[in-house]
């Protein structure tokens, strides 16, 4: 029989889950070596079925550790026999432990900015377009050209108002993220996924900042998330 | 099924995009030791709906809140004015 990993931590007291089960409903336990303790359950089969169940059993087991410290989550699906584990944990520990400093005090928020409809229009593009002598009578060869400065000017525009987008995010956010992972993607309409490392108490600040910015934005859409197990600031640093 | 179930149900689905997005991706990882059954083929669709960026769900649930916030500010003493 193979141990279900949750997460791991320095701070991480049995007594807090004596009474919780996890994936599959086998009671939780702790694997302790050195300073570190591993979450963990039984767990019979050989893969864990990518279920809503199991997903919500993960993230929940997770919300119980993080409600009394801030541990380093495992990701969905780490089956791993004891022995393993401990090799693990005995080979990392040095890198475990400044993670944990990294984070400890801390929880991570997310936010994502969606274009909203009509907001991938590059605006101005036209515009150019006609400068650069676009007409009804333009031949083949003009209107491709024209047709891929359009695409070329086109994603330009969008890399550039994508950026802006996260730029204003992160000023919004200015003091009160400790650390972020920002991805900004011009092409589709998740245009930022953002998550952020913030200290403990200041989570309905946070979304309260996020909120603000969806306000002034016509053009936006946010959504904050969290609090979550440091997922994004769980492995070295970036 | 009522339009508030149906938004109680894209609000639970918009909890679980979240939810999919951390644990699915991020984390921490013992090499080779993450095994998934894809067993539930509605919930690896969303997931890669979450990885890909498709965002109707979620352009639906926002503006769905926005209107009823819009509707409740209405109601308010002194409000829609």
């Amino acid at each position: 029989m193979r141990l279900y990993a949750y997460c791991t931590g320095d701070e991480l007291a049995a007594e807090a889950f004596e009474e919780a089960t996890g994936v599959g409903g086998s009671p939780l336990m702790l694997v302790r070596r050195g300073a570190l303790a591993v979450l963990v359950s039984e767990f019979e089969g050989d893969a864990v079925p990518a279920t809503r169940e199991n997903v919500a059993e993960h993230n929940r087991v997770n919300a119980l550790a993080l409600a009394r410290s801030t541990p380093l989550p495992f990701r969905f699906g780490t089956l791993v026999e004891g022995a393993r584990l401990e090799a693990y944990v005995a080979k990392q520990e040095a890198s475990l432990v400044a993670a944990l400093e990294r984070v400890r005090g801390c929880v991570e928020m997310g936010a994502k900015v969606i274009w909203d409809a009509g907001g991938q229009a590059a605006a101005g593009v036209e515009d150019d377009e006609r400068e650069a002598g676009g007409s009804p009578s333009a031949g083949a060869g003009t209107a491709f050209l024209l047709a891929k400065r359009r695409e070329v000017l086109g994603e330009e525009a969008l890399r550039s108002r994508a950026e802006g987008v996260a730029a204003a995010l992160a000023s919004r956010l200015e003091g009160l993220s400790r650390e972020s992972s920002v991805q900004v993607n011009s092409k589709g309409s998740l245009v930022v996924r953002a998550a952020h490392l913030i200290e403990r108490g200041r989570e309905e600040e946070y979304r309260e900042r996020v909120r603000a910015l969806g306000r002034e934005r016509e053009d936006l859409r946010l959504m904050a998330s969290g609090p979550w197990p440091p997922y994004n600031f769980s492995g070295p640093r970036s | 099924m009522t339009d508030a179930e149906l938004i109680l149900d894209e609000e639970e689905e918009l909890s679980l995009l979240e939810t999919l997005d951390h644990v699915l991706d991020r984390g921490l990882v013992i090499a080779g030791e993450v095994t998934i059954a894809v067993a539930d083929i509605d919930l690896i669709y969303v997931g890669l709906n979450v990885l890909l960026g498709s965002v109707e769900t979620v352009n639906k649930v926002l503006g769905e809140r926005e209107r009823r916030l819009e509707y409740l500010r209405g109601l308010a003493p002194g409000g829609g004015e």
